[in-house]
């Protein structure tokens, strides 16, 4: 899917997959702050909209 | 008339006289010269109207889903491009191996309607296609054209992986003994190396004029849901207007639903009135499921199902 979608001209940072247990909830915070941060920097996409 | 067309229809004949099956469904000689059309025979007499030429681009196997409830068995019409959809189908239980009967030609390559239309008047009724070398002389009733092969083929006969089909119960014609062709996704490549804006630019105007006629769902031996996604109204999945943002909705979710399961026909392709690349789609997902899994072109082989609905232990784990 992260693959098509950079294909067709998403920028890589808009979609993440990640793995994380339950038990982990550091990883969890960790990597919703990061894509956050990534995403905050990359605007809203308008591409999905109306 | 050629020994191909011959045999086939002694094949066919044979077949419906011995109640063998119930239909044959084939190739018939179209509108113009350089078109065929879908014929479906049911009697003996009938199947002097079946016809193998280097117009036989239809892949035909989609027809055995939409007739999978005729009584008796169906005999069917393949080249090597579309003889994987018969295994899609039956691997995806639309329907038994056994109600199929499959009539395997080998297959050089066909020539591309929209190549020859732009260079010979196609609007005579074609009486023989003779190759000479290099060369395909067309004779039709309004006159003879020479066209150099190379130039008329179609685009996907360049990198054909099965000449020969994947399956036949009976093979009609000789099998053809080139080396199979291991596509280098050159093409692919090319438009992977597109930065992320003209990607966006490209596929946004691609994706701008699609009419949303699903003519390419239609055609295509991967899509046989009952209930289809694109079609459901409650709920609303994919937004029914045409508006580029639902079109593109809609070629992204048609994509990734054949992902690992797309055979590669090349249907979707030539049946899209807006000449949308749908295929490029597909092609990369099959591209990265190659990669991915080391996975075959789906439907080469009978047992085996998509990568997608299988686990491996050895499957990549990117995303841990």
């Amino acid at each position: 899917m992260k693959r098509l979608l950079e294909y067709v001209g998403y920028d890589p940072g808009r979609f993440n997959a990640r793995w994380i247990s339950g038990s982990e909830g550091q990883k969890w915070a960790d990597t919703t702050k990061d894509m956050t941060e990534k995403l905050k920097a990359l605007g809203p996409n308008k591409r999905f909209s109306k | 008339m050629n020994k191909v067309t011959e045999n086939l229809r002694k094949t066919a004949a044979k077949l419906l006289q011995d109640k063998e099956v119930e239909m044959v469904i084939g190739y018939g000689l179209g509108s113009e010269a350089v078109r065929t059309q879908p014929v479906f025979i049911t009697s003996p007499e009938d199947t002097e109207k079946l016809v193998w030429n280097s117009f036989c681009v239809n892949g035909l196997t989609k027809y055995l889903s939409d007739l999978k409830t005729h009584p008796g068995k169906l005999a069917i019409v393949v080249k090597g491009c579309d003889s994987r959809g018969i295994f899609r189908l039956t691997q995806d239980n639309i329907i038994p191996r056994d109600k199929i009967v499959v009539i395997g030609i080998p297959c050089a390559g066909q020539l591309s309607y929209t190549k020859l239309a732009s260079k010979i008047d196609v609007s005579g009724q074609l009486n023989d296609v003779e190759e000479k070398g290099d060369d395909v002389v067309i004779k039709t009733t309004k006159g003879d054209f020479t066209v150099k092969k190379s130039e008329a083929l179609l685009d996907k006969c360049n990198t054909c992986e099965h000449h020969n089909p994947v399956v036949a119960d009976h093979v009609v014609g000789d099998a053809i003994n080139a080396s199979p062709t291991t596509d280098s996704y050159d093409e692919i490549k090319k438009y992977e190396a597109m930065s992320t804006e003209e990607k966006a630019k490209f596929w946004l105007s691609q994706f701008e004029r699609c009419i949303r006629c699903y003519a390419c769902r239609n055609t295509c031996p991967g899509c046989t849901c009952r209930e289809c996604i694109f079609d459901a109204i409650k709920p609303d999945w994919v937004g029914k207007e045409i508006d580029v943002s639902e079109n593109e909705l809609f070629h992204l979710t048609r994509a990734f639903h054949l992902a690992g399961r797309c055979v590669d026909c090349g249907e979707c392709d030539r049946v899209c009135p807006m000449d949308i690349p749908i295929r490029l789609l597909n092609k990369k997902l099959l591209k990265e499921c190659k990669e991915l899994f080391n996975m075959e072109t789906p439907g080469s082989v009978e047992e085996g199902g998509s990568v997608i609905g299988q686990y491996r232990l050895e499957d990549p784990e990117e995303f841990m």
